[in-house]
């Protein structure tokens, strides 16, 4: 109980960020089904290929092997050229941090979890009420995100809607690395323009051209527009980080039923196609690139015709895109916390600590999601910190479970013997810190309970949230930075 | 000698049981006046113990230890100081595990809590019966009873504790504390008991309403 023990809070000698321990993943699909959904991605890939809405692109993948039909928009992929571009696609990727304790290792042997969802509405902290999100917003955000040391990454929780569209990526991933020195990951630059003037932010940032290739504090990702199509920019934008090194992946959002077919295997061959067709693309127009395999599946509502969020469908699809993932040795981010409850409850609690669970036991590098609410559609800062506390649960549980001597305390259980209590002994005092404990769970009594009125997690979270953000202070910019920031974002808003 | 007071306290803190038996018997040996031994040394490392807990610095195992040592060191201070002609701690607690129940873990933590709080507690252990528990009384004369019994088949033994409290014409003298997972506060009610607590913090809270202490467990 001296003074260095005694500090169990914000002890300087834990980790900036947690992981999760992935080694008792399973695969949830056995041997011959992937197999057959990889055989079944070949095909839709060679026969119907997928639309891209970019002459120059197609054109560009024509001249790297692909086959185009430049009247319809369609690039097709035969099998030998998609093998040979996964083949290039490398299976680890490091995506780097301004503070280097915060580095991640995507290398399949642990899982992290991000803040994301670009969410269009936040839960206001204080009124409770959901309203549009503002650049502040995300300021704020971003700080609880560093503070959490749950959560290893962040692509934009919420939009920063106060600022024009067509630079409103760039004032985004500059608040973000303002507000956290964790790694930034970019989802909205899927323009060329807005590409460039990201890597151009991320190269200030990691103090240059080589510094960022070498250690990419900027990764990004295209999302395929379900079923079967890309845009136009983001396949262009996605080489454009690629050439620049900065990782770039490709995540599908099917909804089953409604832009992917009703049937699992199917569902899963669309989505699988979508996101190869992004790998094979980005590996045909820049060799080598760092790339991921994200998938963020669900169902449609069949009442409502909504995306539903949050379902058993979406377990398995989070276990199978994992699995797929590895099929082709390239790491997976994969949506996670994505409850389609409209609030911090019973509902939000079930569906996102199964849903941690499903992406945990898949082998996910990447989990996404934590704090979104309505199916990512609104980001509350309560749910944040209630979903970095189940994440913090399991990374307990993924743990290891040693069995040294001192482990299995043979002696301390005999010295004790029956009827005693293990209480006061050192045995108890020594490893008593190394149990979980929970920050805004309920243990309380009762009647302590009943005398606070009764609180909620959630509103346990929320008092939590605004002590983080009256006490944390993000490391700090360098000087000058956040100015030549400013003039680039300038500069791309005039042109 | 302040200077060996302050080190039996910073073994108290680092739940050094030898030094802190080893320091208490110097110091005693050494004709130490008991009564600062036990104020200064023991009862403050206590109270100190009691602040960290407050502040989720220290957990329950670590008080119980320290209430472990405190114990042993107190055995050694304790005949020096009757011989010097008696003692004054703190309120006086008896407490016990009432009979026919051999579960005495929540009444230790209850007592470890209440001696972080200044209390001089009088532990009889498990398994004790009425007769024992009215003796204790009548020679020790202390301020609060606390019961504890964690089997639904034994917490009866509550009532009959206080009913021969009654018949011995010694109800009045003292409060009554129960506890125990299946006490409730309706159940204290019932049997007249004059404070009920969830659990061994909230029993030092009660403990020291009972007694009108203001402290209000912030020890």
């Amino acid at each position: 109980m001296t003074s260095s023990q005694a500090k169990t809070t914000n002890d300087p000698a834990s980790p900036r960020v947690r992981s999760l321990t992935l080694a008792n993943r399973i695969d949830i699909l056995p041997e011959h089904a992937i197999e057959r959904i990889h055989e079944g991605t070949l095909r839709v890939l060679d026969r119907v290929g997928v639309e891209v809405r970019s002459d120059r692109t197609v054109t560009n993948l024509e001249r790297a092997g692909a086959r185009a039909d430049h009247d319809a928009g369609r690039v097709r992929f035969p099998p030998e050229v998609v093998e040979a571009a996964l083949a290039q696609a490398p299976s680890a990727l490091l995506l780097a941090a301004r503070d280097p304790a915060c580095d991640l290792e995507l290398d399949g042997s642990h899982g992290y979890l991000a803040v994301d969802g670009n969410a269009a509405e936040i839960l206001d902290l204080e009124t409770n009420e959901r309203r549009a999100s503002t650049k502040a917003d995300l300021a704020q955000v971003a700080r609880v995100a560093d503070a959490l040391p749950q959560i290893g990454f962040l692509w934009q929780p919420v939009a920063a809607r106060d600022e024009p569209i067509e630079v409103q990526p760039l004032h985004e991933i500059a608040t973000e690395f303002a507000n956290t020195s964790k790694h930034v990951q970019l989802m909205t630059a899927t323009e060329p323009e807005q590409a460039r003037g990201a890597i151009e932010i991320a190269r200030i940032v990691a103090g240059g051209e080589r510094e960022l290739r070498e250690r990419p504090v900027l990764s990004a990702f295209q999302c395929s527009l379900s079923p079967l199509t890309y845009d136009g920019g983001p396949l262009e934008a996605a080489a454009i980080y690629g050439q620049a090194g900065v990782p770039c992946g490709f995540v599908a959002m099917p909804i089953a039923c409604a832009t992917a077919p009703a049937t699992p295997a199917a569902a899963l061959v669309v989505s699988n196609a979508e996101v190869l067709a992004g790998i094979v693309s980005l590996q045909l127009l820049a060799p080598g690139a760092g790339t991921f395999y994200g998938a963020s599946g669900t169902v449609m509502d069949l009442r409502t015709g909504a995306a539903a969020c949050g379902g058993p469908e979406d377990l398995l699809f989070q276990m199978a895109s994992a699995q797929l993932a590895r099929r082709y040795g390239v790491p997976s981010s994969i949506g996670t916390f994505a409850t389609g409850a409209k609030a911090a409850d019973w509902q939000a609690g079930v569906e996102n600590g199964l849903s941690g669970m499903a992406s945990w036991l898949g082998g996910a590098d990447m989990l996404c999601g934590a704090g979104l609410l309505f199916g990512a559609r609104v980001h509350s800062i309560a749910e944040l910190v209630l979903d970095a506390e189940l994440f913090d649960l399991m990374c307990h549980l993924a743990g290891e479970v040693p069995v040294t001597d001192e482990d299995l305390a043979l002696e301390v259980i005999e010295a004790v013997g029956p009827g005693g209590h293990f209480l006061a002994q050192p045995h108890t005092l020594r490893n008593m810190r190394r149990m979980w404990r929970p920050r805004v769970f309920d243990r309380e009594t009762w009647e302590a309970w009943e005398t606070a009125g009764r609180p909620e997690p959630r509103d346990l979270a929320r008092e939590r949230a605004r002590k983080i953000l009256a006490e944390h202070e993000p490391i700090p910019l360098a000087d000058g930075i956040e100015d030549d920031i400013r003039e680039v974002i300038a500069a791309y808003a005039s042109d | 000698m302040d200077e060996k007071i302050a080190a039996l306290r910073e073994a108290l803190y680092a739940l050094d049981d030898a030094a802190a038996v080893s320091i208490a018997t110097e110091l005693i040996d050494g004709g130490a006046d008991p009564q600062r031994v036990l104020q200064q040394g023991l009862a403050e490392a206590m109270l100190e113990i009691g602040r960290r807990w407050n502040a989720g610095d220290v957990f329950l195992p670590e008080v119980v230890a320290a209430a472990e040592i405190f114990k042993r060191c107190n055995d050694i201070v304790e005949p020096a100081l009757i011989a010097a002609g008696g003692r004054t701690l703190g309120h006086k607690v008896v407490m016990a595990t009432v009979k026919g129940d051999l579960h005495d873990l929540g009444k230790s933590m209850v007592g470890a809590m209440m001696k972080t709080a200044g209390f001089e507690v009088h532990d009889l252990g498990k398994d004790v019966p009425t007769e024992r528990i009215i003796e204790a009384v009548r020679e020790r004369h202390p301020r609060i009873v606390a019961l504890s019994s964690l089997l639904t088949t034994t917490v009866p033994e509550q009532r009959n504790v206080i009913t021969a409290l009654q018949e011995a014409d010694l109800r009045r003298d003292v409060k009554v504390l129960v506890g125990g997972a299946p006490v409730t506060e309706e159940w204290a009610r019932e049997i007249g008991a004059d404070g009920f607590a969830p659990n061994a913090p909230e029993a030092v809270k009660v403990a020291l309403e009972l007694v009108g202490d203001e402290r209000m467990g912030g020890a």
